[in-house]
């Protein structure tokens, strides 16, 4: 029997545009940054992995996150880090729309 | 032929030749002659250069932007009638022009009449007693042959200056 | 021999100066802390930082700074030297940017000079009473806008722009406001030096006509094919106002047709009568005409003919001049390509007319390395009766261009504010 999904509902669906982004704290995780890209919603943890930096405050380009302080650029919907200083990869979370909701399965 | 010499193609040998005779005329301010050495439609082009981040697109140059010289045969006369003129007076007691002509490099061009020459310029000027600075730049000429003979049709200098070392640049480079 | 004072060095009644404002370091790193850490002093264009994330970086004095447009829209100054162990934090002339961050240890600052982080930015959320916001780069104390130019001055206490440019305002609206659209630099910058005292170059522009005719007679031969046309016996005039000068005579296009290009004069000419509805006739005649100017301390320009400079101080004997095109920016692109070819061939470090110019002011410095030689009393006494009351032109107004009155206000300026110890010291004059 596979363990139960714990999900954390983050917002409603048409609360981000295409392009956007928003930060969430929830009780017992890390911050959450939730992305609205062009093929749908990803989410990944919001502090950047070089430093303490919120990637929510930086800039979005297509799918890619660069981080206000260094710069340093992920691939969103991979969590991938893509240039220096940055060199861990972010943590995703997978994403699951319900009831017009979107939600985040924390592990 | 001897060993370790290697023929020296003849558009080289040309290009050195009026490259090494120009920085000669130069040297001596013999101006008329040497805007002989220029087509009519020649563009004398030293950009401004900026200092730009690798990443901006801009670029340190760019058509358009400030330049010392961006100029076409017109411009260049006007400025000899300067340089020649009796009234210019920080042109006497005269400049000790020393042009300097390296690493000359020949490719073909577009035209079959035309030369892609590469060369970099150092020019010394000593005015007076005191004045003494050496201007360096990367330099990327087509040189044509025009009734048998090799003119300047185009000229580009990109300076290694942001800031110019001197208060005017009184010659070509 | 120490220093008299400043009020001692320039005698404004007899029109003379001491040489040693020209030569003595005491007095150039006074100027420093008196003059250029205090005046509002021209840092950019607005057209320079077109969008958020565009910046510059100049000096202020010798203080480098970066000038850029936030996220909000907001331009803003700081100083260009890292809080933590004072590296220059951007290298780059200008460009776009997300922030600064500084290549030593990392540290990182957003485009309003706030700290983001660093390096290894844990041991320092470790440090006991370590907060970021007191570490950010050190901003202007004031940054203001007048008709796209941008002025910073380091003092809290500086009276607002408005108030230090007073009436020469009036003046600038004729660079600055002769056309519905503004202005704008067109692309680029030259930089050069000339190895002269800052304040050579600057009064210069402020008052020197006279030496039009004779140093630049092979410009103008050049460009015109004819020397400068004789000054003296036209209608001219120097006024200034808080050290600010301006010096014209009313031909309308004296200083266009340097160039020697018809476009350029035939432009002002077709819109002769638009000018005078907007500015006044008198203004109008002003426009293109043979003049110059400069904004104390140390930025200039020459009305009509679109050079636009300043003369950054590089030590007592040294100076950068950095220049610019300015333009309307509703010209058409043909016009604006006359202009930059016009003043890159007239006044540049390779100008017809500039080239001139270098020398006289390097050895009128130079020449105070004697100890004799800079004894001697310098003459600054041309025009010392024209003082003149006018109906319309503001500010001091003195008849005939060719005088040395606008050179004695620069000076009156100058040892005004290196004797006063804060503005509040400082007059209107």
């Amino acid at each position: 029997m596979t363990p139960a999904k714990q999900l954390a509902r983050l917002c409603a669906a048409d609360a981000l545009a295409v392009g956007e982004m928003r930060r969430f704290e929830l009780d017992g995780a890390p911050p959450i940054a939730l992305y609205r890209l062009a093929d749908g919603f990803h989410a990944t943890a919001d502090t950047c992995t070089h430093a303490r930096a919120s990637l929510t405050e930086g800039d979005l380009e297509g799918d890619e996150i660069v981080c206000p302080v260094h710069f340093g650029t992920f691939h969103v919907p991979s969590g991938r880090a893509l240039c220096f200083p940055v060199t861990e990869d972010l943590h995703v979370y997978p994403v699951h729309l319900a009831d017009g909701d979107v939600h985040v399965e924390l592990s | 032929m001897g060993a370790g010499e290697r023929p020296v193609s003849a558009e080289l040998a040309a290009a050195e030749r009026f490259l090494f005779l120009e920085a000669r005329l130069l040297d001596a301010e013999r101006y008329d002659e040497w805007l002989a050495l220029l087509t009519d439609d020649v563009h004398y082009w030293v950009p401004g250069v900026e200092n730009r981040n690798r990443t901006d697109a801009e670029g340190p140059f760019a058509p358009g932007r400030m330049a010392h010289f961006d100029d076409g045969w017109t411009d260049l006369q006007r400025r000899i009638v300067r340089f020649t003129s009796e009234t210019a007076w920080s042109e006497n007691p005269p400049t000790r022009h020393v042009h300097v002509v390296s690493n000359v490099e020949v490719e073909p061009a577009e035209r079959e009449d035309e030369l892609l020459v590469h060369s970099l310029t150092v020019v010394h000027r000593g005015r007076y007693e005191a004045s003494d600075e050496a201007l360096y730049g990367r330099r990327e000429d087509v040189l044509r042959r025009v009734e048998g003979e090799l003119r300047l049709a185009r000229r580009r200098v990109i300076l290694a200056h942001n800031v110019l070392p001197s208060k005017n640049l009184n010659t070509f480079l | 021999m120490s220093l008299p004072p400043p009020a001692a060095l320039v005698d404004v009644e007899r029109g003379t100066v001491d040489r040693r404002i020209f030569w003595e370091r005491e007095l150039y790193e006074r100027e420093l802390e008196r003059i250029f850490a205090r005046c509002w002093l021209f840092v950019a264009h607005e057209s320079q930082l077109p969008e958020p994330g565009s910046f510059l970086t100049t000096t202020m004095g010798e203080d480098n700074v970066i000038v850029a447009r936030g996220r909000d829209g907001v331009i803003r100054a700081f100083l260009n030297s890292c809080p933590h162990r004072g590296n220059r934090v951007c290298h780059a002339e200008r460009g776009t940017a997300r922030g600064f961050v500084c290549n030593y240890h990392g540290w990182s600052f957003g485009l309003d000079g706030a700290l983001r982080g660093m390096h290894e930015s844990g041991a320092y959320e470790r440090t006991p009473g370590f907060d970021p916001a007191e570490h950010g780069l050190l901003q202007v104390a004031q940054i203001d806008a007048y008709k796209g130019f941008v002025f910073a001055t380091f003092d809290a206490e500086a009276p607002p722009l408005a108030d230090y440019l007073g009436d020469f305002r009036w003046y600038l609206d004729i660079l600055l406001d002769n056309d519905d659209g503004g202005t704008e630099f067109v692309g680029g910058c030259i930089r050069s030096v000339i190895a002269c005292n800052w304040k050579v170059a600057a009064e210069n522009f402020a008052g020197d006509a006279l030496h039009a005719g004779w140093t630049h007679d092979s410009g103008a031969r050049a460009m015109g094919g004819a020397s400068v046309p004789t000054l003296d016996g036209q209608e001219s005039y120097q006024v200034n106002v808080n050290g600010h000068c301006w010096e014209f005579n009313l031909d309308l296009v004296g200083n266009a047709a340097t160039f020697g290009d018809k476009r350029v004069t035939k432009n002002l000419r077709v819109r002769e009568q638009e000018l005078a509805e907007r500015l006044g006739p008198l203004r109008a005649r002003m426009i293109g005409a043979i003049s110059s100017a400069t904004v104390f301390p140390n930025m200039s320009f020459l009305p009509g003919q679109q050079t636009f400079r300043t003369w950054q101080p590089k030590g007592p004997h040294h100076t950068q001049l950095d220049t610019w095109v300015l333009v309307n920016r509703s010209l058409s692109d043909e016009l604006k390509e006359a202009y930059r070819k016009g003043v890159m061939m007239t006044f540049s470090p390779s100008g017809v007319f500039e080239m001139d110019d270098g020398e006289n002011w390097e050895y009128s410095t130079r020449s105070n390395a004697g100890v004799v030689t800079r004894a001697q009393k310098l003459h600054y006494g041309l025009g010392l009766d024209s003082r003149i009351e006018h109906p319309e032109l503001k500010g001091n107004v003195f008849r005939s261009q060719l005088n040395d009155a606008n050179a004695r206000a620069f000076y009156a300026r100058w040892t005004q504010l290196l004797e006063a110890d804060s503005w509040a010291q400082v007059n209107d004059r």
